[in-house]
């Protein structure tokens, strides 16, 4: 009951008119630069991050929380409308919901998935009010040593175990963890991978790598392989309403989406994408019309969206209760949270009890903002669409420049911001998953300083780890994760 | 048996790069106080595991190619072949816009950006291009300067901006 009254200290601070201002500008904002194809919420987060530089804390994370679920809730639409999904989690969207478009049913995909959104994360961000407290009290009794441990957890979930190639996850990874590396060592004081170039000093910025990676690579890369190839986008003809039937068939499906979608988003599982996928999986299963998926079924649409938006409120258990990103836009927005001199994690919920839970507050007030204007707005998004693709990338590079210029007015920047991109090309092209790298870098440093202070306080004994019950379970549970797939393997093939 | 030359390439590179940072942290102090490990002990390991990789990923592409990678052939991908004056055009705007914004200002450069970018994406009216990236640029310039408070270069515009910016 203790949450709930924070929470009533965070809506008042949520609902300041000033507070409200910047939630609607991080809706409008999130969604308009969400709904650009090709752009995801990590990108569109990443990009909007220099938007907030003179701003309050406060302030500026409520814009955020508007940013992430806009941006969640304009790559929908642009899935729906143009089938060319902006990112991983709205594939499953797409699948029918393009189908829908193209039959003439944009408007009910469209209302489906603004309401289901607005279902789910609703649903999502009160059960995170229920157990981010209960997780906070488990994670204050964890020392160095579990931290490390959680980590390499994290680590080992979101590159090795998920995807489609085991090296290739943990090359993404190791690469970021290299970048991480580079800059003054927190410890010492050592200057490390640095070549003595201040800008590399302060270290490689997340804002660098993530708009470098998605905007700069998908740019070079969309325009070396498909920038001759047509692109067509569906009309919206029609309401964004849905008939009495369409509610009857969404309502379970947004439900058993959002109990799919929450729990996968608080583990380290990479995101949105797998939930997306399993609650695809379930409607068809369990609709009565299964005829109809492959040709537009509206619970196809309804459960994945449900699901994505349940999935990215339940990232923000682990981001904000022990402070670590397991997707790569949760960590972009830990990014956000450091350029404050915030660190996310069990300390903070006590030292900045009111920033917090004026957060968690905003992101109510996100949702309900998101559908209030989304339905009218809708047309609106429907326009971005229509930018002509040269053009489109155009504006979207004049933005992606500015977010690296603006860290220290360096040119530096923005060649590490082209060299990031030649990266991010070549690991579209060959298929190397982005998310461990941008993860990597920003949590590699965090993960090396529990490390350290782990052996500090044991007096360099490495047993630390095995010693203590809830650490050595951990780093049992990811050598088992990382083994399993390669045991069943050996075991099929008997 | 498939094997792709870029598949190595790439491999040897993951390798070269661990390697490189293996020689890097050579000179990095070991001092490490209580914890008996020093700002060395992690890039050792960061390095050794991209060396590792790298060696993984080489083994993969002379064993019969990087495993469930996109094949090679553009056609197959639902692509079409390696358009090198697009990625040219849009590399080359990224480059100007480098040299130009620290002097020229945020404005100017970001219009040659744009009209580089739409150059490299097929279209064929650079001054209608550019002039579509000076009136964005323009406008970004003054809702950050002015709404804002960030601070950007004005460069040789700063006249006409009205002093705006740095």
């Amino acid at each position: 009951m203790e949450a709930l009254g924070a929470l009533g200290a965070g809506f008042a601070v949520a609902l300041a008119p000033i507070n409200l201002f910047w939630g609607l500008l991080g809706v409008t904002l999130g969604t308009f630069v969400g709904v650009l194809p090709g752009v995801g919420p990590a990108l569109t987060v990443a990009m909007l991050l220099p938007l907030t530089a003179k701003l309050d804390p406060t302030g500026a994370l409520i814009m955020f929380a508007g940013i992430y679920y806009g941006a969640m809730f304009g790559g929908s639409t642009t899935s729906i409308l143009l089938n060319t999904p902006g990112e991983s989690a709205s594939i499953a969207t797409a699948l029918e919901g393009n189908r829908m478009a193209k039959a003439g049913r944009a408007g009910p995909a469209l209302a489906t998935a603004a309401i289901g959104s607005f279902v789910a994360g609703t649903l999502a961000t009160a059960a995170l009010t229920l157990l981010a407290p209960s997780v906070v009290t488990i994670a204050l009794r964890f020392g160095p040593a579990e931290y490390f441990a959680l980590m390499v957890f994290a680590f080992v979930t979101v590159s090795a175990v998920l995807g489609r190639s085991t090296v290739r996850g943990l090359a993404s990874l190791f690469i970021g963890l290299l970048l991480g590396l580079v800059g003054i060592d927190s410890q010492t004081g050592q200057a490390r991978f640095a070549f003595g170039v201040p800008e590399l000093l302060d270290g490689v910025d997340v804002v660098v790598l993530a708009v470098g990676l998605f905007a700069v690579g998908e740019a070079l890369y969309v325009a070396a392989y498909q920038s001759r190839l047509p692109a067509t986008l569906e009309r919206l003809a029609g309401r964004v309403t849905m008939s009495r039937e369409d509610w009857r068939r969404s309502w379970p499906a947004w439900l058993r989406a959002t109990a799919i979608g929450f729990p996968f988003g608080t583990i380290p599982a990479g995101g949105s994408e797998i939930p997306t996928f399993l609650s695809y999986a379930a409607e068809k299963k369990l609709s009565k019309h299964p005829h109809e998926f492959g040709r537009g079924a509206i619970e196809g649409v309804a459960g994945p969206e449900a699901a994505n938006n349940a999935a990215a409120t339940g990232v923000l258990v682990p981001l904000l209760t022990l402070g670590i990103p397991t997707s790569a836009t949760a960590a972009v927005l830990l990014g956000a949270f450091q350029n404050y001199g915030l660190q996310p994690g069990p300390l903070l919920f006590q030292t900045q009890t009111e920033l917090v839970w004026a957060v968690i507050a905003s992101l109510y007030v996100g949702n309900a903002i998101l559908l209030v204007l989304n339905l009218p707005l809708i047309r609106i998004w429907v326009r971005v669409l229509e930018i002509p693709r040269p053009q489109l990338y155009a504006a979207i590079l004049v933005f992606a420049t500015l977010g690296a210029w603006s860290l220290h007015q360096s040119p530096v920047d923005l060649a590490m911001l082209y060299v990031f991109g030649l990266l991010g090309f070549a690991m579209r092209r060959w298929d190397f998953p982005v998310g461990p790298a941008v993860i990597g870098l920003i949590l590699g440093p965090l993960a090396e300083t529990q490390f350290r202070r782990a052996l500090a306080i044991s007096q360099g004994d490495a047993s630390v780890f095995f010693a203590q019950p809830i650490a050595a379970a951990l780093l049992a549970l990811t050598a088992l994760l990382a083994l399993a797939p390669w045991v069943l393997r050996r075991l099929r093939r008997r | 048996m498939r094997r792709s030359a870029a598949e190595i390439a790439l491999s040897l590179g993951v390798l070269a790069l661990g390697a490189g940072a293996a020689v890097l942290t050579a000179s990095l102090p070991g001092e490490g106080g209580y914890a008996r490990i020093g700002p060395n002990f992690i890039p050792a390991v960061v390095s050794a595991g991209l060396i590792l990789l790298g060696a993984w990923l080489a083994w993969e592409a002379f064993s019969g190619g990087w495993r469930g990678a996109p094949p090679d052939s553009a056609a197959e991908r639902g692509e079409h072949a390696f358009d090198r004056a697009a990625f040219g055009w849009v590399s080359a705007g990224l480059f100007a816009h480098m040299a130009l914004v620290g002097n020229a200002g945020f404005v100017l450069a970001g219009a040659v950006l744009f009209a580089a970018v739409a150059r490299g994406f097929g279209s064929r009216r650079p001054a209608r291009d550019a002039a579509i990236g000076l009136l964005l640029s323009t406008a970004v310039f003054l809702f950050f300067v002015r709404v804002l408070n960030v601070n950007l270069p004005a460069g040789w515009l700063a006249p006409l901006l009205g002093g705006a910016g740095i």
